[in-house]
This record gives structure tokens, sequence and C-alpha cells, in this order.
């Protein structure tokens, strides 16, 4: 018995003493830890207290006491129910961006996967043209923005007879809205689809401004498709209308998902938004600073809803080529 | 015309390595008429200018805000009320660039904006970089909750938060620890007593009990070191997905070669996604550059001009006559123009890294 114990302490005691050494998978994992700690350490210890007071405060009243500082009053859900039903605009400032937002959305994915189709053909100066579509991403932002939101300059130069500031949008000189219209009307394709379009062409500028990613993400996306489906499309006596149908579009689908879902967000975070506006007017008003927050959050919500229902509505759509 | 001729080409040798094959050729009328006067030839041509036009109307409406922009910023106060002046100004004067540029403080707004941009463009680049490697090639537990994370972080939007935000860096602390060493630390539950003992410690002092970092570059460098500064979770993302498109052989080797996780990571990966940190450092720039919401957040004092300062009437263009309004508009423009004359240079080189960084990114790929 003893000797077997003995034999068992002598057989047993190199292997504790043996350093332990971790796996390569363990050794990389901890590394990948390493790689994203300055990420973990800032969301830890900037961002969840930033977040987690942001809530906090919309569920409070601030008083600033003079002199520096401020005192903190628990008032439970009265800053959302004083947004909700004492603000007289804050509900319809909500329902006109959520229009906004459904009419934005489609408009924009319409139009940036019709320009990368263009783009994706093979012309002259087509790099230039890609470079001209991508200024607006760079220098239409920030600053610009909020020097373009009291602009009336541009209204003047533009005006086609007048400079008292009359209504005339760049579209208007390409193409008449009017024409437009009567256009369609005598087609008989719905009066909703032939207000859309108008609209998109009244706002094309606005359009054209927000869809420089996007378009850029569709042409990687119209690049990747080898041409060789293309090619026996051709051969089986495709026209182009059902190639693009029947080819391009359902290759397309997962880059439709991505850019829509990308568009939610930026079109709902941008400054230029109605409801961003108004939560900025609130929050630079008196005493506003609370409420604001409590309105971003209500607005917060309502959009990842939609953002999750656009994502589920997308993704049933959403062909998947198998590869390999 | 010889009729077997047209059946058979006649063949001559010219030389050793040459031969002559002469046959009829179709007329060069025939042959024009054959290639250009056709269904398809027309359907091409009409799609070409329908093309043209379309994306030369387009570029316009990109382009005539910065026309008109610049149009207005060469025009003096009598244009403006002038209904036959449009595009081209009638009196010619660089007048109120001269007042941009030398009035207001143009300069310093721009030297201090250049080191701030280069700041976070640089930490930005450097943190997301790390950052994207890490959720691309290591498989540990919670990378799947870390992206998510990063995404959140895309998703809520900065206005949400202004209030906290402000409040976070006016009123700097990490969980409690000035406080505490300042002796502004109090437990609600506890005794009277300890809170008193507590309030005793005073290593340093602090106005508030906390270090206040508005006014000061910290909150950005903060930010962005933590890669939480503005569009950071799309760059962590655009990298991730380069980073995943790299193949994993490269590494293999590197360890095989007895290289450390970190050493392959600087010697390896880093020079060979140097395309990709560029057009990561190109917006990270630009952006910030541009940005109005954070520089306004933080600097309340105008203690450091920054470029969203310069946006204003320089005081000898101060007028009051009927075209006040366009004139001041024009200005305001002239000022914006200022701000972006620098990032239109660096377009001009940079846009190629630009544009195609997005489609280099398999920003696509999901």
């Amino acid at each position: 018995m003893t000797n077997e114990a003995k034999l068992q302490q002598t057989v047993s005691a190199p292997k504790t003493k043996k350093r332990k050494v971790a796996s390569l998978d363990k050794k990389k994992a901890r590394a990948g830890w390493v790689f994203v700690l300055p990420f973990v350490i800032g969301f830890v210890l900037v961002y969840l207290p930033i977040i987690w007071n942001s809530i906090f405060m919309s569920f409070h009243s601030l008083h600033i006491v003079t002199g520096g500082g401020y005192t903190l009053e628990f008032v439970g859900l009265e800053n959302y129910s004083d947004a909700l039903f004492e603000d007289p605009l804050f509900v319809q400032t909500l329902i006109t961006g959520m229009k906004e937002l459904l009419f934005d959305v489609p408009a924009i994915l319409i139009f940036s996967l019709f320009m990368a189709v263009l783009l994706n053909q093979k012309m002259a100066g087509r790099a230039v043209f890609r470079a001209i579509f991508f200024i607006p991403v760079i220098l239409s932002t920030g600053i610009m923005e909020s020097i373009e939101g009291q602009n009336i300059l541009g209204t003047m130069m533009e005006g086609s007879d007048s400079i008292d500031g009359s209504e005339q949008s760049t579209a208007s000189e390409i193409v008449s809205v009017m024409d437009i219209e009567r256009l369609f009307y005598s087609m008989k394709i719905g009066k909703e689809l032939v207000e859309y379009v108008v609209k998109m062409i009244n706002e094309i500028y606005d359009i054209v401004n927000r869809s420089g990613v996007q378009m850029l993400i569709f042409l990687a996306g119209l690049q990747s498709i080898s041409p060789a489906i293309y090619e026996a499309c051709r051969i089986d006596g495709c026209t182009a209308w059902e190639t693009f149908w029947k080819i391009t579009f359902p290759m397309i689908s997962p880059m439709i998902l991505v850019n829509g879902i990308y568009t939610i967000i930026d079109s709902f975070t941008t400054d230029s938004n109605s409801v961003m506006k108004y939560i900025n007017s609130v929050y630079q008003g008196s005493d506003g600073q609370v409420l604001s927050s409590a309105m971003a959050w209500m607005y917060f919500i309502i959009v990842m809803l939609m953002l999750a229902l656009a994502a589920g509505l997308f993704s049933a759509f959403v062909f998947y080529q198998k590869r390999d | 015309m010889d009729t077997n001729m047209q059946n058979t080409p006649k063949i001559t040798k010219e030389s050793k390595n040459k031969i002559r094959v002469e046959f009829d050729r179709t007329p060069l009328k025939e042959r024009l008429k054959a290639k250009f006067l056709n269904l398809y030839f027309f359907q091409q041509v009409a799609w070409i200018i329908f093309r043209m036009v379309l994306l030369v109307g387009i570029s316009y409406v990109v382009l005539f805000p910065f026309i008109s922009k610049i149009a207005g910023s060469f025009m003096s106060p009598e244009d403006f009320v002038d209904v036959t002046v449009r595009l081209i100004p009638k009196n010619f004067t660089l007048d109120i660039y001269k007042a941009v540029l030398f009035e207001l403080d143009y300069w310093e707004a721009f030297f201090n904006t250049l080191l701030i941009s280069l700041l976070c463009g640089l930490l930005q680049t450097f943190v997301c970089c790390l950052i994207g490697y890490g959720l691309a090639k290591f498989r540990f537990k919670g990378n799947n909750i870390v992206m998510l994370l990063v995404i959140l972080t895309m998703i809520v939007p900065h206005q949400t938060l202004q209030l906290s935000m402000f409040m976070h860096f006016r009123y700097f602390d990490v969980l409690g620890i000035l406080s505490f060493l300042s002796g502004g630390a109090s437990i609600g539950f506890m005794p009277d007593s300890f809170n008193e003992l507590l309030a005793g410690i005073q290593i340093f002092k602090l106005d508030d009990f906390a270090l206040p970092l508005t006014n000061t570059y910290w909150p950005l460098a903060i930010l962005s070191a933590t890669g939480l500064a503005f569009k950071n979770g799309l760059y962590i993302y655009m990298l991730r997905q380069f980073f995943t498109g790299v193949p994993d052989a490269l590494e293999e080797s590197a360890y095989i070669d007895g290289s450390g996780v970190f050493r392959t990571f600087f010697t390896i990966i880093l020079p060979l996604s140097i395309p990709m940190m560029v057009t990561v450092f190109l917006f990270s720039f630009c952006w910030q550059w541009m940005d109005d919401f954070y520089t306004e957040l933080f600097f309340t004092t105008s203690k450091i001009t920054l470029m969203p300062d310069v946006v204003d009437v320089p005081t000898s263009l101060k007028t009051d006559y009927a075209g006040q309004n366009m004139y001041y508009a024009a200005i305001r423009n002239t000022c914006g123009l200022c701000i972006i004359a620098p990032l239109v240079i660096l377009y001009c080189f940079g846009q190629n890294f630009l544009v195609q960084g997005i489609e280099r990114s398999g920003l696509t790929a999901e």
C-alpha cells in the first residue's frame, strides 16, 4: 500500500511541478482580449456611465445651482409624459420624422442602386463621376451642413426670374415638375406612385447628398458578380431588363439589406433629421436638457423597432449565393 | 472581277516569314453602312447620350452649391441687389476673402483644428486597427458581444448622449477614484463619522471633486483612444471586414517562425493594410475637421479657437443696406469655403483611397 502510494507520488510529482503551458488557442484568445482592450475599457469606464447617466437623468429634473453644480430631483416618468402629452410639437415632429424616414430610405436605395448600375458600365470619365458623387460624404457634413441650413444665397442664384426668395429648387430647372406630373398622370400608373416620383425629383439634392456611401457599396457588390452569369444570360437571349431583375437584383440583395440598415441609421442620426433638429432646439432652450434626453431615448426606441422591422422584412427576401 | 477570287483568296509568299492574302474586301461604304445604319447602333448611341446627360446633370446638382458659394465669394455688396447678376460677379472683389482670412482668427483656428484632427485621426486609425484586428482574427469568448457593443455605439445617436457626455467630461471622474482622493466621497448608508473620515482624505484639491476636462483636448483624445468617437463603429466594422479577408496562412507562418502575436501584428499585418489605414485616417481626419457637434459641446468658452468659431461676419464688412441678408449669407459661405479648402486639396489627392477603401474593405461581404 505504502509502496503504491510512494509510487504514485513519484509519478505524480513531476506532473504537478510541470509549468502550466496554455494552448495556442488559449494564448490567442488572451491576445484577442488585449487587442480589444481599449474599446472594452472605454465602453465600461466612459460609454456605460454616459448611457446610464443619460437614462438616469431622463427620469429626473435638473436644477442648475448658481455658482456651479446642479441638483437632481426624481420625477419618475414626468419627462416622458411631458414630451408625449404636454409638448405640442414633439408627437407631430415624430410622425413627420417617421414619414420622412419611410420616404427617404427607399428613395436613397433606389437612387443609389440606379447610379451604381450606371457607373458600373464601361465609359469615359467613370472615375471622375464616381469622385464627384462622393464629394458630399466628405464636404457636406458638420459645419457645412449648418451653414447650408441658413443659406439663402443658393436660392437667389438658382432663381430663374426673381431674387425675392421664391421657392425654386435645383430640380425645377432640370425638369419641370408639372410636366412630369402631367406625363405620368396620363400614363395611369397610380396617383401615389406619381407623387412619390415627383417628391423624389424635388428632393434630388438631398437624396444625392446622402447616397454617396451606399452607391459605392452597391458598386462593389455589382463588380463582384461573375461576368460568366451575364454571358450565359446573353447567350440565352435575355434582354437587359430581364437580366437586371433575374440576375443583378437577386445577386445584389444582400447589399440592399446592408444599405437599408446603413441608411436608416445614417438618416436618423444626422443633424438634418427633423426630429433631431427639434430635440436639439429643445436642448438649447431653457430647462430643456433633461426633456431632450427623454425625447431622444423615445426616438431611439422607435427607430430601433423600425430597424428590427426593416431588417426582418428585408432579410426574408435576401438571396445568398452559396459559394463553393 | 474574277468570280472564283471571292471563294479562294490568293495567297502569295512575300518573304520568308510573311505571306500576303489578297481577297475582295467589301467596299468601305458598305462596311460603314452595315456598322452604323442599324437599330442596335442607334440604341447604343441613344443610351450613351442619355447616360451622359443624366450623369452630368446629377454632377451639376452635387457641384452647384459649391459653385454658387464660389461665385458669391467674389461679389461686392452692390452685386447682391443687382437683378442682372446671377453667377458671374459684376464688381469682382477679394474683400470677403481678405476679411475672413485676416480679421477672423482663421489661422489660429486652422492650426488648432489641424492639431485636433491629426491627433484624433492618428489615434482613431491606430485604435480601430487594434480593435478590428482583435475582432477579426481571434475567436475568444465574448467576441460577438464586443462586436454587438461596437454596433450599439454606432446606432445610438450622439445627440441622445450630449447632456450626459458634457456632464461626464465637465466633472470627469473614473469610478469615483478622483473624488475619493480629493475628499469628496460619501457613501449614503454609512454613518456620518465614516463619511467625515472619507472627507478628510485630501491628497490633492479639486473644484467640485472632479476634473473639468471641457475646453481642453482631453475629451476628444479619450473618446478617440477608446474607439468611441464619431463614426468609429463604422471604421471598426470596415477594418474588421478587411482583416477577415487577410489569409490566415500569413500569420500562421509567422507564428511557426517564432513571432509573437503582437510582433506579427506590427511587422506583418500593419504594413499590409496601409492603404486601408490611409482610408480610415482620411475619413476620421475629414470628419473631425468638419465636426461642429463635439467641438461645440466640449469647447464652451472661446479660449481655444476652432473652425466653427470662424463662421462669422467680420466687423469691417458689417453694413446695413438693402442686400444685407444676402451679403451676410455670402460671407458665411465664404467662411465655409475657407474651412473646406484644405480638405478639397486633400480630396484631390486622396479620393482614390476614400472611394476604393469602401470597395476594398469587405463592407459589402455581409
